[in-house]
């Protein structure tokens, strides 16, 4: 019996089909930026849904990879601060991309913290109840129309979104790292001198 | 005294009483997360009807390990360590993506021969991955030999990966713009066999040539085997449709008939050099995942003996500074793992490490369907539905 097609012809990269997507998504939409291989469209937040809907549409980008988000803030406890002041906000990002060519795009919106809430987009791509409710719970970011907005990882009664940048990484307020202190004594050195003086 | 019935005195249950209609509820069948066929730790909060699945709610989080917060308090070197961890039956493959991404940001150019030993050891990687599906897939639905050849063949290839790297499931081996130099490999006069250790190419064909046996002996023994078609055959069947909208990647949305591979359309690593097909399901159902995937190891070694055969020579590491920063910027890498389309949208703001690094892995994608899948099945499908998945869940929990 067969079960497998083989797909016999080579597929090479195909250049110009890239540069005309990258080209029809720029004309259609107002604030795009091509930068690292990277295709990225900022749309206002009240496009949100209906941006995704054209390109689910229109522009056949019917995969969904993920969505998450980036908390901008000039103090953070973890990491580095950016190097340019940015305003405070949330940025969502989604990733759709086309399954028969190497096509991706990006999308960017952006919300203020005080008001952090944003349309679902479960209601376009079914696959995005998940990606939305790891968002909920690690920035705190309301999704509208939810159908089932939980803690996905985290335990129920826990306090706190942990990708803030003002989250505090517990250990490393413990132990600063990387750190000088890299040559330590090992366990059994102190063990030994203990003997000794006794 | 325990209580005897009397046969001659037996209540006789008249007519009326058997019609008479029992009222019956869902029973809640807790599975995992303490379960061997959940690849981990996954529990499946089952509602079952008899032996009617009516609904399943997956709970994660018994794995999280939050990479996502803790390479933003990591240089980028210092991330390929973390990124290892997250898909551990195919390590190695978990840092392409990722150092691709930096380099795509410093604008390095990789030396062709680094590029070569890295797409090699994440072949290998993936048929070392598939070795352990073809194992446990069959283990899980009753059959009890395919594991032990599976982990035979499977230990060939993971001692291959451990002479180059020095490590089994945590190679971290590449570098930004090249590959980790492996000390004492070799007399280091000639230039070409410096990275590698003395014997590879002979010892890599010879295994190779043992995973093609392998597959002929698999296709016989498990897809010839009337128990296992009985058990997958239009068993969780998967359309395309639902599998684009759930973002589910790899050999799942492979066997349901889409021709996507990043190996074929993206050139994160140069797959264009060589020859090789993308096998492809008719069905969509557990036959034609675990048919595919097998179908993939013995590609993967046709390109592993295609890639030793023109290895070119030269460097395999590109000139960096000795202190990375990379650049402000912003750029999302994907490649094909062997689970699925694995990417890093990499945030930098100029710093030793990334701003922000999210991590898109194909497990979590992948299992976000189970409910869909497995809503109407029978219970003895589920593990034959989950085992098809081929998750692992430090991939889906991160």
């Amino acid at each position: 019996m067969k079960i497998l097609k083989e797909s016999g012809e080579r597929k090479t990269l195909n250049q110009s089909d890239q540069n005309e997507f990258i080209n029809s998504i720029q004309s259609s939409f107002k604030n795009t930026s091509y930068n690292f291989d990277t295709l990225k469209i900022n749309v206002d937040l009240s496009s949100w849904i209906d941006t995704h809907k054209i390109l689910k549409k229109d522009f056949n980008l019917s995969f969904f990879n993920w969505l998450s988000a980036v908390d901008w803030d000039n103090e953070v406890k973890t990491g580095d601060a950016p190097k340019e002041p940015v305003t405070p906000s949330f940025e969502i990002l989604s990733c759709l991309s086309q399954t028969n060519s190497n096509n991706l795009v990006i999308s960017s919106t952006v919300i203020s913290k005080e008001n952090a809430e944003i349309e679902s987009l479960v209601d376009v791509f079914a696959g995005a109840n998940w990606h939305e409710r790891e968002a909920y719970e690690m920035f705190g970011i309301n999704f509208l129309n939810h159908p089932n907005l939980t803690k996905l990882y985290l335990p129920d009664d826990y306090e706190g979104n942990p990708l803030l940048k003002s989250f505090e990484l517990i250990s490393r307020e413990v132990k600063p790292w990387p750190g000088d202190v890299d040559v330590e004594g090992m366990p059994e050195d102190s063990i030994v001198v203990e003997e000794k003086g006794s | 005294m325990s209580q005897t019935m009397d046969p001659n005195n037996m209540p006789i249950l008249s007519e009326a009483s058997v019609s008479v209609e029992i009222e019956t509820e869902d029973m809640t069948l807790n599975i995992g997360p303490q379960h061997p066929s959940t690849h981990g730790v996954l529990r499946l909060v089952a509602k079952v009807n008899g032996e009617k699945i009516s609904s399943v709610e997956p709970v994660l989080g018994y794995m999280h390990r939050g990479y996502e917060k803790l390479a933003e308090v990591r240089t980028y070197p210092q991330v390929t360590t973390l990124v290892n961890r997250i898909d551990w039956v195919s390590g190695f493959a978990n840092e392409i993506p990722f150092i691709a991404g930096a380099e795509k940001l410093m604008e390095i150019e990789v030396p062709e021969r680094a590029q070569y030993i890295r797409l090699i050891l994440t072949e290998m990687a993936r048929i070392s991955s598939h070795f352990v599906f073809n194992g446990a897939f069959p283990l899980e639905i009753g059959a009890l030999t395919p594991i032990f050849l599976a982990m035979e063949d499977r230990e060939r290839v993971l001692d291959l990966l451990e002479s180059v790297t020095g490590g089994r499931f945590h190679p971290n081996f590449n570098r930004i713009g090249g590959v980790k130099p492996v000390a004492g490999a070799g007399p280091t006069t000639k230039k070409d066999i410096q990275d590698l250790p003395a014997g590879f190419y002979h010892d890599t064909k010879v295994a190779m040539e043992k995973v093609l046996k392998a597959v002929d002996t698999f296709e016989d023994l498990i897809g010839g085997n009337e128990v296992f078609q009985a058990r997958t055959k239009k068993v969780g069947v998967l359309t395309k449709e639902v599998a684009e909208e759930y973002g589910v990647s790899g050999p799942i949305l492979r066997a349901s008939g889409v021709e996507f591979d990043l190996r074929k359309q993206s050139d994160y690593l140069p797959y264009d050099k060589f020859d090789f097909e993308i096998p492809i399901g008719e069905n969509g159902d557990c036959f034609d995942r675990w048919s595919v995937r097998t179908s993939e190891m013995r590609e993967s070694a046709k390109i592993i003996l295609q890639a030793i055969e023109d290895m070119p020579s030269g460097p395999i590491q590109a000139k960096v500074p000795k202190v990375i920063k990379v650049p402000k910027g912003q750029t999302y890498v994907r490649a094909e793992n062997p689970k699925g389309e694995m990417g890093y949208y990499i945030i930098s703001e100029g710093g030793l490490g990334p701003y922000r690094l999210k991590i898109r892995t194909a497990s979590f994608s992948n299992i976000s369907i189970l409910p869909i899948m497995l809503e109407g099945a029978l219970l003895p499908d589920l593990i034959a539905i989950m085992g098809s998945l081929d998750f692992v869940l430090g991939d889906v929990d991160r």
